[in-house]
């Protein structure tokens, strides 16, 4: 992979990327943004660069309208025209300002929802060249997609962090939260929509869109953020009792979003609806997504989150569950954990000589270890013999240090504890699932992965710690971030909203808490191995 | 200090290898050793070193659950009809209240005060208050234990002091643990203690039977 060198405000990155895109959107994804107001067409000539080394081809025309020829000859150019192919540094003139909102890393984490079909969906008059925003709330990040509606053309990605978590990392703390006080109710909805806000005006401003063109805005989300954001019923959804009912989480009026969002005055808000207490409309967005009962069945999905979310498709049955095993997943909690962004070990690979090598996202300089790097270096020291399956550390350690990218790092035993917890609830849920649909384990045909956390995932470590069935590698479809996809499809069709219909009305819903011998099947799963088959 | 007999019992318990444990357990028996001294200084040695472990956070939760149940399998082979109460040691009630059927920390719990050579009535989760009472009048317990890990179990947290003070029960303490409890003092739970974790509820409990509360 080709190395890009970025000098910016003095400091130096190294950044491996795949040649394709241009310099702007290669950088898009990383913590270093260029300045831009145009979206990447050569419009507004912010985006300045100047190329120190390498070959960054000719000059076009928009750049030589934008840079006079002295600039041109120092090496000045603009990073949405150049396409680079090889190794290159380059210093950023004009860096963005600081956002908390960036591009997802690349399109798998919407899978193909950057090729859906154009819509037949009902657009107002009067608003030429339609947008639709498509929002995916989850717990830890909020991701959002921007459509021209009349083409199906998807415009523009954000994602950003979940402002609530000052509230708390889980949905259990946050809607506690929000049912004890009116105030923090009324906080964590304000929260939220000023965040979407924040990320319209991201879009707004980068990509030169007119917010006022926005005519819909669809939103999924698991059962607590929905709740939290129209302010309603939190507290129903700490009764166990509601986690297999429908809670109605769905606002009362949005008008006050629509005029804070600057948006289309008459644009249409859509909340979709969860499927029960403890069961979103995400993973509802995420079967669309993936034509989950259309395709290979038994078949599994997995949306893998703070409060995870499992299907299970028997070929005639729908079954449901959701599985709270705490953060691990999004590195949250974790004491050398972060998300999967820029300077994540996101993978860990063992080396002839015994030693590992460590691989960081979109920088030379690592920060921390995000979800799927955590799996991986998990595996790794369990194959080398360093931890046991139980989760202990051999010879009375009481963590792993490692130093790389410049940072030292320490996996201590309460981290590798939160994996195990978070790992033995996935477990729980495909054992009850599986055995409730009378499918055994090894009879899948199909396992779709979703969520962030699935992108850089190492099947095959995931398999060896017992947190995806041990089916054929070819069987395991990494989808991304499926609740945003679908979402999409819901927002830009009626018969993938028909389907989502359809899906809500077969799903069959279980408390993997109520299943006889939970304690005895999550105390097995919580053992780092494959997962029992039978 | 460890009576070097056991030191196999306490290791064992400690590694969770539950068959291992067993199997010694049945050998100091059949050595001549008595039931209780195998108890108290067998498995409450193991219980004070998960204990000090777990203060210093380097058990997981695995390792607990794995502990807990060789404690358990001990017990069950020791007294195979259940804790005689006449052992001189305190009986507790200890339950997940109505609402809530989260009961994993109450397990843990359940599993260290075994350990400790206490008498332990499980009333299992989703448990109405009534059910409390009645069993705390029917064991003669000395206290009892709700555990709570979402909030809204917390009005059925404090009806537990007014309904057996109503039954004449009004000394039995009453211990609340968990992750929604432990966030709310003893007062506001109308409690005698809140508990941390299982160790600190039960090093709580050890005060109790000595009499230093």
């Amino acid at each position: 992979m080709p190395v890009l060198v970025v000098r910016v405000n003095g400091a130096t990155h190294s950044i491996p990327y795949e040649p394709g895109p241009s310099l702007r959107d290669i950088l898009d994804v990383t913590e270093y943004r260029v300045r831009s107001a145009c979206h990447g067409i050569g419009a507004c000539g912010l985006c300045r660069v100047c190329v120190i080394a390498g070959e960054a081809g000719e000059a076009t025309q928009n750049e030589r309208l934008h840079l006079l020829p002295a600039l041109l000859s120092q090496g000045v150019r603009l990073a949405c025209q150049i396409r680079p192919k090889q190794d290159l540094h380059v210093e950023i003139l004009n860096p963005a300002p600081p956002s908390n909102w960036k591009s997802p890393p690349d399109a798998t984490l919407l899978q193909g929802a950057h090729k859906r079909g154009a819509g037949d969906r009902w657009l107002p008059s009067g608003v030429r060249h339609p947008g639709g925003l498509a929002v995916d709330l989850g717990t830890t990040n909020l991701c959002l997609s921007l459509f021209d509606l009349a083409r199906g053309k998807w415009l523009a990605d954000r994602w950003g962090r979940n402002p609530q978590h000052r509230y708390g990392a889980d949905v259990v703390t946050r809607l506690a939260a929000a049912s004890g006080s009116p105030d923090a109710a009324q906080e964590m909805s304000r929260l939220v929509i000023a965040a979407i806000g924040e990320a319209l005006l991201d879009i707004a401003t980068r990509e030169g869109f007119d917010l006022r063109r926005v005519a819909c805005v669809t939103l999924v989300g698991n059962s607590a953020m929905l709740a939290l954001l129209s302010g309603r019923n939190a507290e129903l959804l700490l009764r166990p009792e509601n986690w297999t009912r429908p809670v109605d989480c769905l606002p009362r009026d949005t008008s006050g979003w629509v005029a804070e969002w600057g948006i289309d005055s008459a644009a249409e808000v859509d909340v979709l609806a969860p499927l029960a207490g403890f069961v979103g409309s995400d993973l509802l967005a995420g079967l669309v997504a993936t034509r989950f009962i259309e395709g290979a069945s038994p078949a599994l999905f997995i949306d893998f989150g703070t409060n995870s979310e499992i299907a299970l498709w028997s070929g005639k049955e729908l079954w449901v569950t959701a599985a709270a095993g705490g953060p691990a997943f999004e590195s949250s909690g974790i004491g050398c954990g972060m998300p999967a962004e820029a300077g994540a070990v996101f993978r860990v690979e063992a080396q002839a000589d015994g030693g590992l090598n460590y691989l960081i996202i979109g920088d030379d300089r690592a920060r921390g270890v995000c979800g799927s790097g955590l799996v991986d270096l998990i595996a790794r020291l369990i194959e080398v013999g360093r931890l046991t399956p139980v989760g202990r550390f051999v010879n009375g350690a009481t963590g792993f240090a490692f130093s790389t990218g410049g940072t030292d790092l320490t996996l201590s035993k309460n981290d590798v504890d939160l994996m195990q917890r978070a790992k033995a609830a996935i477990g729980v849920g495909i054992r009850v699932l599986c055995s409730r649909a009378g499918v055994s384990v090894k009879e899948l045909r199909r396992v779709c992965v979703a969520g962030a956390f699935g992108r850089y995932l190492d099947i095959a470590s995931a398999q060896s710690i017992g947190l995806l069935p041990m089916v054929p590698p070819e069987k395991v479809e990494l989808a991304g971030n499926t609740a945003l996809a679908g979402c999409c499809d819901v927002m830009l069709s009626s018969l993938a909203a028909g389907r989502l219909d359809h899906l809500r009305s077969i799903a069959r819903l279980l408390n993997l808490a109520q299943q006889p011998g939970f304690e005895e099947l999550f105390m097995e799963n919580l053992y780092l191995q494959p997962l029992r088959e039978d | 200090m460890i009576n070097p007999e056991m030191n196999k019992l306490v290791e064992t318990l400690l590694e969770g290898d539950h068959a291992a444990a067993l199997a010694e357990a049945r050998r100091l028996r059949t050595a001549g050793m008595a039931s209780e001294r195998i108890v108290t200084e067998g498995l409450e040695a193991a219980m004070q070193r998960l204990d000090d472990k777990c203060t210093v956070e380097s058990f997981n939760l695995l390792e607990i659950m794995l502990a807990g149940r060789a404690v358990s399998a001990v017990v069950n082979e020791l007294y195979p009809e259940g804790m005689p109460p006449e052992r001189g040691r305190d009986t507790f009630v200890i339950a997940t209240l109505e609402g809530d059927i989260h009961d994993l920390g109450k397990n843990v719990t359940k599993m260290v005060l075994i350990g400790k050579g206490y008498r332990v009535v499980d009333l299992g989760k989703d448990c109405p208050v009534e059910n409390l009472v009645n069993a705390v009048e029917r064991e003669h317990a000395h206290a009892v234990l709700v555990s709570g890990l979402i909030t809204p179990v917390i009005p059925q947290v404090r009806r537990v002091r007014p309904a057996l003070a109503a039954r004449g029960l009004g000394g039995v303490r009453v211990v609340a643990g968990g992750a929604a409890l432990k966030q709310a003092t003893a007062g506001e739970l109308n409690v005698d203690y809140v508990a941390e974790t299982a160790f600190d509820g039960a090093r709580y409990l050890d005060s109790l039977a000595r009499g230093a509360v």
